[in-house]
């Protein structure tokens, strides 16, 4: 091998890190298993492999809302890698975007918001999810500082009151459930005032990208530079990793712990109101369907990194639009399509293990 | 002494790395059956390596050990102690609910328990070595010198052929000390070897049969009579001459007697007012026990107390109050006309209090983080702009303080875990010497586990910020320590002030006694 091709061959080994490499073959490894799977149910496997397709990248509709669907387990995961940097693991992203699409829906519909101009009628009912979901990661804060309770028991508990409070207000009509006119009429809210709703970004409905995706860009670049460059940062990770000497250092563990799961909280808020506003329309029984988990596994495997979290909440994205497609067109039953996601979050935190190896 | 030439424990050209560290090359030695064969060196110079690999903690890497003539190749510590040999740790592993013939017992004996039966053997061989120890005492109520006699019967009643002690009196009081020497002389008298690990040259003098000396993991001295070739092993030891040697810390080795080497300037005509004045300050921990008991002082400007006593006596809740870590029970602390008492650590550490903790890792630093963001970790915020780390200036500042204090590292940016102890120690002493107008320092026990350099350094650090006009308050366990550097001492015994004398060598006893618990 001459100089120049030895040179360019490390040129690329450098850039081709053996992370990516890993990380990518474990993806592929599950889809094969998957495969396989699909294929010992009897489900003809070029059917669903076409279903799959179809329902990520085969129009521009399906990519943006495999993208739009990516938003909200970006920011439950950037949530979740900020409060991990003081050490907090944050497993509350379900219930928080559960009170941020209650609180979304409630101002959309009775905040008098719609008439407003320039935006407000969406940025309000927007800011009253995050400010829902900073309640709702305040109280795991508190519960921690003032009596200790571990992080990830609160958390989750709270999900789950926060996943009933949706159906109590969908049940209520006192509450968020429409008018009953018949019998038949459905445990859900009315429909947001199109005013609230979310604009496209390109006006095409062919290609329904949201406002959500720029805000969620910026917040990952916010978080990103948060978390290496500014003195917040810096004081998260030494109360992560060293509380009493951060305390001695006069870096408040209080502070920084109830910071941690209000930004959390705000994410999974905002998230939530996303999805509300961005997608759904309707508040109804069970609307956040496991983003919240989905969102936190995707902080999970990103290991801190908020790139890391993009490219986990893209890849969980588009599995769950091709996984929908695949039961929609080719009979794949959902079971299994949660068996595949199942399986590609094995192999990658699997593949974790030979990475940490290798540095 | 009757010796014979074959050699209990013979190790040859052992060599041990971790990753790219030579902890211990090419080490060959000798251990003969009845001798006190003392291990001598620095921090980090691998004597806790070898007792390791001697204990089949670690496996060598290159060379053989024989064990009575025969190829000793443990593979883990039940081989060691099947062997006939038998370790007391630098940390002991004692489980502290239970009483000590449980202890005792604990890994010994599977199936039915006769605890009496224990209990009379425990007995025995406590009479036998010349101590006394409550078999039904609980570890908890234990003080540590008597939990190290725990850990010495557990060793002794498996009637070991070699016994290796790590480091074993850093923690004892003066008296202890010379008890647990007594223990190693009976043992290396009923034909078995002890192998002691210190770095303190009295017990040396008092003690050795043999000596080998460890430098960067190589034997690089031997000697047949230590008492009197100690000046050469010194030299071995810290490759430099004794007279070279800062005076303090010379005299902290133990290298001749102990010496008052600060001189104080004579007491002015007109007092001056009082710098710090501490006032009956109480600590009560969770438990509802007291472990501070009205300490009352008063430091002038300049003037550095010493605050004696063994470790456990109020000496970590004396720091933590003063910090700011603990909220005290009672008392007030005045920082000249400022009360500090129930300030937060933020409010004292702007007030110009300065403190070196205990435990460097546990409080004085984040080691996962960079050497930059500790040394500078108390007053980060002195380098941002709109929130933002400017982190070019705080690496060059922190490069500029690693150079003035001497703290060793590749570069400020790498982590604080790859300095080694007396590197980090020199840190966070930068960090808190060099407070905007450091008006009081704390240092706590701020010369364990660093190396004679180190130590010199570290003294020269502390009298120059009480030159400057500071008032220090120097917390050690070691007497010598506080004779060197302080001005004036108080002795702590459970959470009282027994007794304030002035930090001379002829107080020495008194001050053991007060250690004790003894009211002068």
């Amino acid at each position: 091998m001459t100089d120049v091709a030895l040179s360019g061959y490390r040129r690329i080994r450098e850039w081709v890190r053996p992370s990516v490499v890993i990380s990518i073959s474990a993806v592929v490894v599950a889809g094969l298993l998957g495969l396989v799977l699909i294929f010992a149910i009897n489900v003809s496997v070029p059917d669903a492999l076409s279903a799959f397709i179809d329902g990520t990248v085969g129009s521009p509709y399906a990519i943006a809302a495999s993208i739009n669907r990516s938003i909200a387990f970006a920011l439950v995961g950037i949530g979740f890698v900020i409060a991990n940097r003081a050490n907090l693991i944050n497993v509350g992203g379900e219930g928080q975007i559960a009170v941020g699409g209650i609180a979304a829906t409630a101002v959309a519909l009775y905040g008098g918001v719609a008439g407003l101009p320039a935006g407000l009628p969406f940025i309000i009912p927007l800011v009253a999810a995050m400010v829902a979901g900073v309640i709702w990661g305040s109280i795991a804060g508190v519960l921690k500082i003032k009596v200790g309770t571990n992080e990830v028991i609160s958390t989750l508990l709270l999900s789950f009151i926060a996943v009933w409070l949706v159906y109590w207000c969908v049940q209520s009509p006192a509450l968020l459930r429409k008018p009953m006119t018949s019998s038949a009429t459905l445990p859900e809210s009315l429909e947001i005032p199109d005013p609230t709703k979310l604009p496209l970004l390109t006006g095409d409905y062919s290609f329904p990208l949201n406002t959500g995706l720029p805000v969620t860009v910026v917040i990952a670049i916010v978080a990103g530079l948060l978390l290496a460059r500014s003195l917040f940062g810096v004081q998260l990770r030494a109360v992560g990793f060293n509380p009493i000497a951060a305390s001695r250092a006069g870096i408040s563990y209080q502070r920084m712990v109830m910071f941690a799961l209000a930004i959390a909280g705000a994410l999974g808020g905002l998230a939530g109101g996303i999805m509300l506003l961005g997608d759904q329309y309707v508040l109804k029984d069970g609307f956040s369907s496991g983003y919240g988990f989905d969102g936190l596994v995707a902080g999970l495997l990103a290991r801190g990194s908020v790139v890391g979290v993009i490219a986990a909440a893209l890849l969980f994205g588009f599995l769950r639009s091709g996984g929908i497609n695949m039961e929609m067109v080719a009979g794949v039953p959902t079971a299994l399509v949660m068996v595949i996601q199942g399986l590609i979050v094995v192999t990658l935190a699997g593949a974790a293990y030979f990475i940490r190896q290798r540095q | 002494m009757q010796r014979t030439t074959e050699p209990l424990l013979a190790l040859q050209g052992v060599t041990k790395r971790f990753g790219s560290l030579v902890a211990v090359s090419e080490a060959s030695l000798d251990i003969m059956p009845g001798e006190v064969h003392c291990i001598l060196g620095e921090n980090g110079a691998g004597k806790s390596t070898l007792c390791n690999l001697i204990f089949g903690v670690h496996v060598p890497d290159k060379g053989e050990m024989r064990f009575r003539g025969e190829i000793y190749r443990p593979t883990g510590p039940s081989d060691a102690l099947v062997s006939g040999i038998a370790m007391v740790h630098q940390h002991f592993s004692l489980v502290h609910d239970m009483t000590v013939v449980d202890n005792v017992i604990l890994g010994q004996q599977r199936g039915l328990v006769n605890t009496r039966a224990w209990v009379r053997r425990l007995e025995r061989l406590a009479n036998d070595y010349g101590f006394a120890l409550d078999p039904y005492a609980k570890i908890d109520d234990l003080s540590v010198g008597e939990r190290q006699r725990v850990e010495i019967i557990k060793c002794l009643i498996r009637e070991p052929r070699l016994f290796v002690l790590d480091e074993p009196t850093a923690v004892l009081l003066p008296d202890e000390i010379a008890a647990l020497l007594d223990i190693c002389r009976r043992v290396a008298n009923g034909g078995a070897a002890v192998v002691l690990v210190t770095h303190k040259l009295a017990e040396i003098k008092k003690a050795a049969d043999r000596v080998t000396v460890l430098r960067g993991g190589r034997v690089v001295a031997r000697s047949d009579r230590p008492a009197e070739e100690i000046d050469a092993l010194v030299r071995a030891m810290i490759q430099g001459d004794v007279k070279s040697l800062d005076k303090s810390a010379a005299s902290t080795l133990g290298v001749g007697e102990p010496e008052r080497v600060r001189t104080t300037a004579a007491p002015s005509e007109t007092p001056t007012p009082e710098a710090v004045q501490i006032d009956g300050l109480t600590v009560i921990d969770n438990q509802g026990v007291t472990r501070l008991d009205h300490f009352t002082l008063a430091i002038g400007p300049g003037e550095i107390v010493g605050v004696a006593g063994v470790e456990g006596n109020g000496q970590s809740e004396l720091a933590a109050a003063l910090s700011g870590m603990v909220e005290p029970a009672s008392g007030r602390v005045f920082l000249g006309d400022t009360e500090t008492t129930h300030l937060s650590p933020r409010q004292i550490t702007a007030a110009g209090i300065g403190v070196v903790p205990e435990d460097r890792h546990a409080v004085g630093c984040v080691v996962e983080m960079s050497v930059a963001e500790n040394i500078f970790l108390n007053r980060l915020d002195a380098f941002t702009r709109f929130g933002f780390l400017r982190r070019k200036e705080l690496i060059e500042a922190a490069g500029d303080l690693m150079k003035r204090f001497d703290v060793r590292a590749a570069a400020p940016e790498i982590a604080f875990s790859a300095l080694s102890g007396g590197n980090q120690q020199k840190a966070v002493l930068a960090r808190e010497i060099t407070l905007p107008k450091l008006a009081f320092l704390i240092a706590a026990q701020p010369t364990r586990g660093l190396d004679v350099g180190a130590v010199a350094a570290v003294y020269g650090h502390i009298r120059a910020a009480c030159e400057r006009g500071a008032a220090v308050l120097l917390i050690s366990s070691e007497l010598d320590e506080l004779i060197a550097v302080a001005d004036r001492i108080v002795v702590l015994y459970r959470g009282r002030i027994m007794g304030n004398c002035a930090a001379d060598p002829s107080e020495r006893e008194s001050i053991g006694a007060m250690m004790a618990g003894q009211a002068r």
